[in-house]
């Protein structure tokens, strides 16, 4: 009795509308300042996917860039609540755009100034990241630099739990490894 | 348990994460204000489905209406004639008068396929065909009008959007 009572109010509730799917459709019919608040919640995550290919001095710009051709773009999104793995892919597909018109270039970071930094650590260690396979190392990235949690990233790029779990661990063996050979941390 | 920990931060923390997780924190995402150009125009999705149905709607009339045309003139027996025009000698012109016999051609003259030309259907046609006629013609007038109220109802219903308080029924995806 108290299961049917339950049930019966579960399917009397609404299912929750996600915050994204309210905010496009609030920023489609005409309200910019929703687009700020969609921009606060995903820059982070366009902001770690572009650090796992590009090289870091291009990130800001490409984050503007992203968020630009997303607000004018925004119409041809037919989910509203898919915002996150849309504008995930917009940033994986400029990177792809980055890397196939710009020339080959050397990032000049703290290490080749022989810097001893905390900075030129962490820079090294994302060189060591981005050498990874593809899959591992956004999810490394959003994990390790961003401070997401793993159903955090999974819900924002769309990618199942399990999967993102699975490249976690996998990615996460992998660099320790990498670090072994570096020296450790 | 250290996998929990790198998997949503919560059991044992691993210190070897944890030490990952301060030096690569430094490159973590600043926030920065969005620019966004003044003069850029919120998008907007374009609904062309009122615009596809009012033509298509359109359409149809014309061809039903074409089709009652040609029904129409079929049922009306068309005279056939044949227009004579002789070469050498200008004759009287006569008027081309409907024939029911084969007419009397001269050696010297040349036969000219011409289409025939249409005369008024109105004076062929009987009391009872014109009635039929303007009714089939008020029939065809009232389902336009019933079909161009509906497209503007649709088209009324279609450019409102749904308030975003009452989005309701969706699913997260992912």
């Amino acid at each position: 009795m108290l299961l049917m009572t339950s049930e019966a109010h579960a399917l009397e509730q609404p299912p929750e509308t996600p915050v994204e799917a309210v905010l496009v459709r609030a920023v489609l019919s005409g309200d910019r300042d929703g687009f700020a608040s969609l921009y606060d919640l995903y820059a982070p995550l366009v902001h770690g996917i572009l650090l796992s290919r590009v090289p870091r001095a291009e990130v800001d710009d490409l984050v503007q860039d992203i968020f630009l051709h997303a607000f004018k773009k925004l119409h041809t999104l037919r989910d509203a609540a898919a915002f996150g793995p849309w504008i995930a892919m917009i940033a994986r597909n400029r990177a792809v755009d980055f890397h196939r018109r710009s020339r080959e270039t050397v990032e000049i970071n703290d290490d080749l100034r022989g810097s001893e930094s905390h900075e030129s650590r962490a820079n090294e260690i994302l060189e060591l990241i981005r050498n990874l396979p593809e899959a591992y190392r956004e999810t490394l990235v959003l994990r390790l630099v961003e401070g997401m949690t793993g159903p955090e990233i999974a819900a924002r790029t769309g990618l199942t739990a399990a999967s993102v779990r699975v490249n976690l661990h996998r990615g996460m063996k992998l660099l320790r490894e990498k670090l072994g050979f570096m020296g450790g941390l | 348990m250290k996998d929990d920990y790198l998997w949503d931060k919560s059991g044992q923390p691993d210190p070897e994460i944890q030490k990952l997780e301060e030096i690569l924190g430094t490159l973590r995402y600043q926030p920065k204000p969005l620019e966004l150009p003044e003069e850029l125009p919120v998008s907007r999705r374009r609904n062309y489905f009122p615009l596809i149905a009012i033509a298509a709607s359109l359409l149809l009339a014309l061809v039903a209406g074409g089709v009652w045309l040609r029904v129409r003139n079929q049922s009306v027996p068309q005279p056939q004639h044949v227009e004579v025009v002789p070469t050498p000698a200008p004759i009287e012109e006569k008027k081309p008068q409907p024939i029911t016999q084969k007419p009397v051609v001269p050696e010297n003259a040349i036969a000219v396929n011409r289409r025939p030309h249409h005369k008024p259907v109105t004076t062929a046609l009987s009391k009872r065909e014109r009635d039929e006629g303007l009714a089939a013609k008020e029939q065809l007038m009232m389902a336009l009008r019933l079909t161009t109220e509906k497209l503007s109802l649709i088209h009324r219903k279609t450019q409102n959007t749904t308030p975003a308080s009452q989005i309701k029924n969706q699913h997260r995806v992912g």
